[in-house]
């Protein structure tokens, strides 16, 4: 649930704050660059952490005057940073906080020690996470701020400023529509730009020494944007200030471990050391593992082998997110994911079947439903090794099922077959196993598949086909033949259904297998 | 300065919290005493807690830096046990509600568990 908006005022201006939770300790979120509240609650990682910290807080976010969801105002005319920093104080009293705790991301850390040291009364302690006091030394310098305007003019809002920011999610096809979404709904490309040179001109060294509050300085040891000595100088000037370096190179708070960085913060706001959360809920479960990599590796070739099987890791990411699953464990050999119920994953299990049989490889599948401990991304419980067992149980090509996934799949048009009852260690009676059948449709038999004719392609499809073969994704093709993103899901689609392709790892390995097209 | 050590009674305890006197609020605690606080962040199978009177302290320091109206509505007591209704209202119009127990030991609170609600 998206919490309500309300509107605090500062001179003529509306600033757009939420009030999350009850605690007893007001914690101000100040955010960097750019800020969207509503478009927070709709990315995982932001919504766990905004949560998190309203466990134990009154948690309070707002929109920077021009960002957001708040007051547009002249991107010739922006304000300084003293203005946006009484942007906190009309919050604050208009949330009623006579004191709070102030979490500066970014960006909104010099604003927050702008705040603290000009109001000390009200600021009960200070954290600042990837922050820095002079933006030329550890985030830009003039030359790179030049190239930054340059390359937001050109594409804000696609999503290519992402590199920027976090590398690690640029090939997370849903993190990166989340985050074009985000810059679109955050700020116009003028005020992008207005802000990025506004940033620059950031220099409070000066007035670190007279910083009166308990301070922590949280920082990525890698962080990508802003130098890690970045948060150093911060910790050694701010008197009494205490750095905790974590691991990470994305900078964005709300990206990595976000746990981690809540639980650092709790534990220095209140004194208190949180305890994992987790808690258990009813997932279905679907392990998927490769039958015999060794014996494919030694028939193809390890770099062919390789080859397909990262183009069925790259599918089977896909498909997951396509039936709207979590992965659990991915890697080369190994897939385990969960699903809001047995259709959904059956559905991926039969996509990945597929997908497999095309790149010549073989899965074994297990299907399961039960509880489990989620915690953050991670899940654990017995129900995990109940669905791992039954796959390795599986024959090769075969989904095979507990007989509660059966009876869950009542009313689904998913059909299965009894087969045997086996032991399962953890478990005091045997599992009995059902075996999903492939659907059976009145139309005549199918003929094997001939080889797809590459001569029905066009030119530029044929550059497409060779660069999806290479393992690019499509922002990367469209990046490489300078096309637009849109232009080369037609190009890809079009190509798929003039091959009678299932997917483009199909497609990829139809490729492999014509040397023409490479 | 010290603050006074009054009885703790339901009428004290309605003074203070509707004076957002936190000084005084925190004087009606036991040094091991214990606050524990059920809302929808923190389910009664992991409630808040708050131990000690140094943690206590804070704890209604911060509640009561808040420019917010408290009204104590409805108290009962029986021998060393009390329980009282509280509505809260921040300036924005964000209402929050309480109801709390209390257990006394020695004339002190030594617990209390706060179940409360809001508007969000």
């Amino acid at each position: 649930m998206v919490p309500e908006t309300r509107y605090a005022r500062n001179g003529n201006t509306r600033i757009a704050y939420q009030a999350i939770g009850q605690g007893a300790l007001d914690l101000v979120f100040v955010p960097g660059f750019i800020s969207n509240l509503d478009l927070h609650w709709e990315d995982p990682g932001y919504s766990r952490l905004l949560r998190r910290l309203s466990s134990f807080s009154r948690l309070i976010q707002f929109d920077k005057r021009g960002t957001g969801l708040s007051d547009r105002v002249d991107p010739a005319h922006l304000p300084s940073l003293e203005t946006r920093m009484e942007d906190v104080h009309a919050v604050m009293d208009a949330a009623g906080s006579g004191r709070a705790a102030l979490l500066g991301s970014s960006e909104g850390a010099p604003m927050s020690i702008l705040f603290a040291a000009t109001y000390p009364e009200r600021t009960r302690a200070l954290v600042l996470y990837g922050g820095y006091a002079h933006f030329h030394r550890w985030v830009q310098g003039p030359e790179a701020v030049a190239h930054f305007t340059e390359e937001a003019e050109r594409s804000w809002g696609t999503g290519a400023m992402l590199r920027h920011f976090a590398p690690g999610r640029v090939e997370d096809p849903h993190f990166s529509r989340w985050w074009a979404r985000f810059e679109r709904l955050s700020a116009s490309p003028t005020a992008a730009v207005a802000l990025t040179r506004m940033n620059a001109l950031i220099d409070l060294r000066a007035i670190l020494p007279s910083i009166r509050v308990p301070t922590l300085v949280i920082h990525r040891q890698e962080d990508v944007r802003v130098d890690p000595e970045a948060g150093r100088y911060l910790a050694q000037n701010i008197p009494g200030a205490r750095l905790i370096e974590i691991p990470g190179r994305d900078h964005p708070i709300w990206t990595g471990d976000v746990d981690q960085v809540a639980d650092v913060i709790e534990e220095f706001l209140t004194g208190i050391r949180p305890q994992p959360q987790t808690s258990r809920a009813l997932a279905t479960l679907l392990a998927s593992g490769m039958v015999g990599p060794e014996r494919h590796a030694a028939k193809l070739g390890d770099r062919h082998w390789l080859e397909r099987a990262e183009q069925l890791r790259t599918a089977a990411a896909g498909a997951v997110e396509r039936f709207g699953g979590r992965i659990v464990t991915l890697d080369l050999e190994r897939l385990i994911a969960r699903f809001d119920g047995p259709a959904q994953a059956a559905g991926c299990a039969t996509i990945l079947r597929e997908t497999a049989q095309w790149l010549g490889l073989r899965l074994s599948q297990g299907l399961h439903v039960g509880e489990v401990e989620i915690s953050g991304d991670v899940i654990a419980g017995l129900a995990v090794h109940v669905t791992e067992r039954i796959a390795r149980h599986a024959d090769a090509g075969e989904i095979l099922a507990s007989s509660v996934t059966a009876e869950l799949s009542a009313g689904s048009g998913l059909h299965f077959c009894d087969r045997e009852e086996i032991a399962v260690e953890g478990l005091s009676r045997p599992m009995r196993l059902v075996t999903m059948m492939t659907e059976q449709h009145l139309e005549p038999a199918r003929h094997r598949r001939k080889e797809a004719d590459l001569g029905k392609l066009s030119a530029r499809e044929r550059e497409v086909l060779a660069l999806v073969a290479n393992g690019l994704s499509n922002p990367a093709i469209a990046a490489d033949l300078r096309l637009s993103e849109h232009t080369v899901k037609r190009h890809v689609a079009n190509i798929l259904l003039k091959l009678d392709l299932p997917t483009r790892a199909a497609a990829a390995a139809l490729a492999a297998r014509q040397p023409e097209v490479r | 300065m010290l603050t006074e050590t009054k009885p703790v009674t339901g009428a004290a305890i309605k003074h203070a919290i509707e004076n957002r006197d936190g000084r005084m609020l925190s004087s009606f605690y036991a040094d091991d005493a214990l606050v524990r606080v059920i809302d929808r962040n923190n389910p009664p199978s992991k409630p808040r807690e708050v131990r000690g009177r140094a943690a206590i302290t804070t704890f209604w320091d911060d509640i009561c830096s808040r420019a917010m109206t408290h009204r104590v509505d409805t108290s009962i007591t029986e021998d060393d046990r009390m329980a009282f209704t509280q509505s809260c209202a921040y300036p924005d119009g964000t209402k929050v509600f309480c109801i709390a127990t209390i257990e006394l030991k020695d004339g002190r609170i030594a617990e209390q568990t706060v179940v409360q609600a809001w508007d969000e």
